[in-house]
């Protein structure tokens, strides 16, 4: 059964000297168009993608591979995920409030448990950020879900992006400092650390804690920002994008941080809202307040979403989208802001995020719409191999 | 016949004795599909019309075969369907005080003392479609003690209130060994069937005096839900959760005092004990926790996430449902917990998701005859949904309760929901 199941992957998974073409009832290219093909093919050389549309001719020797009921869809992106170390081991570093110095990919265990449920829920690509211990947690590392292979193999960028925690959490940290830790307090520590990494770009001193920083502070790595509250999101978006010109997605924007969407969204600042999606209690409206619907409809750029795993398990990322459509998001727009609006939000949508020529062949079959759970994910493939075979494997989804 | 004989006496009494209560305008809702979650297993009627009036459903049938009383509000729900009010037999939201854990079995306590009926949290419930709960004690103690079946609709408590009492709150899993002095699941059971058997004996002493004989006994309050139990008119819901402890919940509870009971939670890996369940006709409301994750060493699964719901109806088991112990689960989100059984290799093809929320609670807790399907003669407690609710994307957009239109928000999710981009 094992051989077979292996014999299986190795016939659908496209070798360098031959294409694999994947005919299916309906794609969802996730394009700045909207494309959709039904019936479509979607074909795979090199592990990247040479073709999505129509059903036409495949090239003599290819695989052709004929799922005529099924749905195709990019492998979905979560920017905001701590199971990289398979568990929550590994994922915060407290000793000091601010650690510009620390990057997250010694923690990674490719292919570790977690990370092949993800894969077999059709979660492709995933940015494993440092926890919200501190202010300033480190550098994620961005890699693929591989149920195999090495760190080499899997990981797509070591230092993926940075993490800043701007609300809450890092309030918690008394630390070696001993201090009580409030937003004056977090606002403050952060300035300082992104003034010091300005200050060594400008005059030239080359200081390693602040090498990535420095990038940060001047677009050439994006940074992803822990925050909360209708206060809080407004307070990271004024010191991120207005005082600092940084490329910054907003993380969590909970509780009431929707009401202050129309004003990030004027400023242009990405949301990647999740993993708490509605809001009953801050909002002070009387209303169960679907968050994530009021952010998409307040015209925040490239709305996008996250479960900050294992806080939602990674495997129910697409019902983060789910639910954010019960509770008035458009379901389409909710498939977008699983893929491509976090691939774009990040700078990622180079390689990720839709089904378009040139890009990594990332591609998931399902049995029906991705955002039904009663959808099955039936294959996944990363890089043009074959990772899942929900036959083989006898997974649930 | 008895129609016209009804009739008559209501003349006379109107004419002799009071006047006539003043009927209500029947309401008609016409639907794409109704899930009607019939007790017999009839499952949905496309092209549907249902008539309500006074509080309860008087017709339901296809269009065109209803006869539609004259004057009647129509109700045109277009492309929407209709399904009864959602329950929920664990629920600890509708008041204060959940765990009096003064004493490890409390069989006399009762959660009607608690109740605040109407409360922001019952009201979220309300509006996501959950009509029905069973409002319980928590499992600080192993004999909770008495909950209460309400309705999450306005009013105060006499309006709520469907049964009282509910049933009795038993927990044998975890929560329960955290009373004290170290103990564990060997002296629980111990002492809940210590407390079973004064209990049937004091009851059985009431059925001999009711029948004339022996001495009327003397009243004992912290007995007394026997005596409901013994003659069947509530039951056990019973936190019970692992192989070990499930099997000991079967053969206490059903084997040995034969009690109506129904095992609630039912996670990890109890499902293997499902035939058992079946034969002893104890019923599997399961939830908040509802999959069995590979990282349980005791029990090795593949690497694989597993359903309980999927585990119990592999084996056969007829009588699956679910619950969210609001505030575990939020409670307006019942219907997703039985969305993500489907996910996790439940068989909904006969919409058992949604019997799991309906009509299967309602026989379990013994107020079918109330709730739980649409039928003539139930409560007029019905929902508007965009779609399946088996799929989380679709929404209760119109609640009635007992024929009170307690919500109604189309239009007010936006244009979306209708004109929402087709893929």
């Amino acid at each position: 059964m094992v051989a077979l199941a292996g014999l299986l992957c190795a016939a659908i998974s496209a070798s360098p000297a031959e294409g694999l073409a994947i005919q299916c009832a309906k794609i969802l290219t996730m394009n700045a168009e909207d494309a959709v093909h039904a019936p479509g093919m979607v074909w795979i050389e090199d592990g990247a993608i040479s073709y999505v549309g129509g059903v036409r001719d495949v090239p003599a020797g290819w695989t052709l591979l004929e799922e005529d009921e099924m749905w195709a869809m990019p492998g979905m992106v979560d920017l905001h995920t701590h199971i990289h170390s398979g568990g929550f081991a590994d994922t915060n570093d407290m000793v000091h409030s601010v650690n510009p110095e620390l990057r997250a990919h010694p923690a990674l265990r490719p292919a570790n448990r977690l990370v092949k449920l993800a894969c077999s829920s059709g979660v492709t690509c995933l940015l494993g950020i440092p926890g919200s211990g501190t202010n300033m947690s480190g550098f994620g590392v961005l890699y693929k879900t591989k149920t195999s292979g090495s760190f080499e193999e899997v990981v797509w960028k070591r230092v993926g992006g940075l993490k800043v925690a701007q609300d809450s959490n890092p309030a918690r940290r008394a630390g070696t400092e001993g201090w009580g830790n409030c937003r004056a307090s977090m606002g403050w520590t952060l300035e300082d650390v992104a003034g010091k990494a300005l200050g060594a770009r400008r005059e030239g001193r080359k200081d390693p804690a602040l090498e990535s920083l420095e990038k940060v502070m001047h677009r050439e790595l994006p940074v992803l920002i822990h925050t909360a509250g209708s206060e809080g999101v407004v307070n990271t978006a004024r010191m991120w994008s207005r005082k600092y010109d940084t490329q910054c997605v907003i993380s969590h924007g909970s509780f009431d941080g929707w009401k202050a969407a129309s004003a990030i969204a004027e400023w242009g600042v990405p949301v990647n809202h999740g993993p708490r999606t509605m809001d009953y209690f801050s909002s002070r409206n009387g209303r169960l307040n679907g968050t994530g619907a009021e952010y998409d409809a307040a015209g925040v750029p490239l709305f996008s979403l996250n479960t900050d795993s294992s806080v939602i398990p990674q495997e129910e990322f697409f019902l983060q989208g789910a639910m954010t459509a019960r509770l008035g998001g458009d379901p389409y727009r909710m498939l977008r802001a699983l893929t491509i609006h976090p691939a774009e939000s990040f700078g990622l949508a180079e390689r990720v995020g839709s089904l378009e020529v040139g890009k990594d062949a990332d591609v998931v079959l399902y049995d029906g719409d991705p955002l039904d759970t009663r959808t099955r994910v039936m294959r996944v493939w990363i890089d043009g191999e074959m990772q899942f075979d929900r036959e083989a494997s006898q997974a649930f989804f | 016949m008895r129609g016209a004989a009804r009739t008559a006496l209501a003349l006379l009494i109107s004419a002799w004795a009071l006047p006539a209560p003043a009927q209500e305008t029947a309401q008609v809702l016409y639907a794409q599909k109704a899930l009607i979650c019939g007790v017999e297993g009839d499952e949905t009627i496309n092209r549907a019309a249902l008539v309500f009036r006074d509080g309860r459903i008087e017709a339901i049938g296809r269009r065109g075969e209803v006869e539609v009383p004259e004057g009647a509000v129509v109700h045109d729900l277009g492309a929407r369907w209709i399904m009864p009010g959602m329950i929920d037999l664990h629920s600890h939201i509708a008041g204060s005080g959940l765990n009096d854990t003064v004493f490890q079995c409390n069989p006399g306590l009762r959660a009607s003392s608690n109740i605040i009926p109407h409360n922001p949290r019952m009201k979220l419930g309300m509006l996501a479609g959950v009509t029905t709960i069973l409002f319980i004690p928590g499992s600080g103690s192993n004999i909770g003690g008495q909950g209460v079946l309400l309705k999450t609709g306005p009013g105060g408590y006499e309006d709520a209130l469907v049964r009282a009492p509910g049933s009795l709150k038993i927990a044998q899993g975890d929560n329960p060994k955290r009373w004290g002095y170290g103990m564990q699941r060997t002296l629980m059971n111990h002492h809940i069937r210590t407390t079973l058997r004064k209990g049937k004996a004091y009851a059985k002493r009431w059925e001999a005096y009711e029948r004339g004989e022996g001495e009327r006994p003397e009243r004992r309050l912290d007995l007394d839900i026997f005596r409901e139990l013994e003659a069947k008119r509530t039951q056990i819901s019973t936190h019970t959760q692992y192989y070990q402890v499930v099997l000991a919940s079967l053969n206490i509870l059903t084997g040995e005092f034969g009690y109506d009971a129904y095992i609630d939670h039912g996670s990890f890996d109890s499902w293997p004990l499902s035939w058992k369940a079946e034969e002893l006709g104890v019923a599997a409301i399961l939830g908040p926790r509802e999959v069995l994750w590979p990282r349980l060493n005791t029990y090795p699964k593949d690497g694989r996430v597993e359903g309980s719901a999927w585990g119990f109806q592999k084996e056969g088991h007829p009588r699956i449902g679910f619950n969210t112990d609001a505030p575990v689960v939020p409670q307006e989100e019942l219907p997703l917990q039985s969305a993500m059984g489907v996910r996790y290799g439940f068989d909904n093809t006969h919409f058992a998701a949604v019997r799991g929320v309906t009509i299967v609670p309602a026989e379990v807790a013994g107020i079918d005859h109330r709730v739980g399907s649409l039928a003539a003669g139930k409560d007029a407690d019905i929902l508007v949904v965009t779609g399946d609710p088996s799929d989380p994307r679709h929404a209760v957009e119109v609640v009635w309760v007992e024929g009170e239109m307690v919500s109604d928000v189309r239009g007010e999710r936006g244009e979306g929901r209708e004109g929402v981009r087709q893929w």
